[in-house]
């Protein structure tokens, strides 16, 4: 009987520190803009390093090529590992050039050649988005903006990406 | 696109390009001890699934949240109530519906849903993270990309 009774109690207890915690939460989100603005934890991803991509510079032909790799980013709550893509090749001038894949129009993902009608470029399926070996969206489709460049590094022979930027900043 | 608040607000500034929706069925049930691990790790593997597929065609698709059901009961009254769920998608101009499992029970019902079914016979087993399962999944990801575009 005493025991049934305390169960009660503690859970009307349980109950008012709930509804404390809600208030509580509510200020939270009052103040959360500041928050975000000192928390470090709360900023958007790390930045900063360049990651091997397993790829030799010798093995790279003027050929796009798809190369897939990890990154550990923490985003808010998450530390979580993403996977990135690029599309690289060395250009007339034997530059290496590593393209975001992801489309400038909605963000779907663009092939090299994706397309049997249009050799020669990148191609995006959704909505017909193309862009020119260099990367310049093709005039009259969709994207309005070149594909995002990847900043580059050769480390002792193989190559290192970094963030994708828009074409002219990497 | 996902059911995002940041994809969402895209997702009206631009309607008119998005125009297919996916929507992964995952069966559910605690009560089978011999099952447990085969459903959960199916589970996973199709959000793995269609994660994947939402990401390459971002710009066009809708990810719909997973519909969880019972999977011991019967599939019509399950099917009533997506088509609820279609019916009430198709306010906006969405023009091609798809739902994605790899539970095989569907494809018997598969006339009573609004919608084209895209049944996979699923992986019963393995390692989500190593290299061969992720070759397995992009492979079938091109595929049911393949697939979806075929109908665009
Ligand atoms: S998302 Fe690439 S053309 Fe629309």
């Amino acid at each position: 009987m005493s025991e049934k009774k305390q169960q009660v109690s503690r859970r009307q207890f349980l109950n008012y520190t709930l509804t404390g915690v809600g208030g509580f939460m509510a200020a939270g989100l009052l103040v959360s803009p500041l928050r975000m603005a000192i928390d470090p934890v709360l900023q958007k991803s790390t930045h900063g390093d360049l990651a091997n991509v397993s790829l030799a510079v010798g093995d790279i032909t003027t050929e796009p090529t798809r190369v897939d790799w990890k990154i550990d980013q923490v985003d808010g709550w998450y530390e979580s590992q993403v996977s990135k893509s690029a599309w690289v090749f060395k250009d007339e001038n034997d530059e290496i050039q590593a393209f975001s894949p992801v489309c400038k129009h909605l963000g779907c993902v663009v092939s090299w050649e994706g397309s049997e009608d249009f050799p020669n470029e990148f191609y995006c399926p959704c909505h017909d988005g193309r862009y020119y070996k260099d990367g310049t969206n093709v005039p009259g489709t969709p994207p309005l903006a070149p594909l995002d460049v990847f900043e580059r590094e050769v480390r002792d022979g193989m190559l290192f990406l970094g963030e994708a930027k828009p074409k002219g900043e990497a | 696109m996902k059911w995002k608040k940041e994809d969402i607000k895209q997702y009206v500034q631009a309607k008119e390009y998005i125009d297919t929706i996916v929507i992964p069925l995952i069966p559910f049930h605690l009560s089978q001890d011999n099952e447990l691990e085969k459903g959960t790790f199916q589970s996973e593997v199709l959000s793995l699934f269609s994660n994947e597929i939402e990401k390459e065609l971002t710009g066009r698709v809708m990810l719909l949240p997973t519909y969880h059901y019972l999977k011991s009961v019967n599939k019509e009254p399950e099917a009533d109530r997506l088509n609820k769920w279609v019916e009430d998608v198709q306010k906006q101009p969405f023009t091609h519906i798809f739902f994605i499992t790899f539970d095989s029970s569907w494809k018997k019902n598969e006339q009573a849903l609004n919608g084209t079914l895209l049944w996979l016979p699923g992986v019963s087993s393995g390692d989500l993270h190593s290299k061969e399962m992720h070759g397995v999944i992009r492979n079938q990801v091109e595929q049911i990309v393949e697939l979806i575009r075929s109908y665009w």
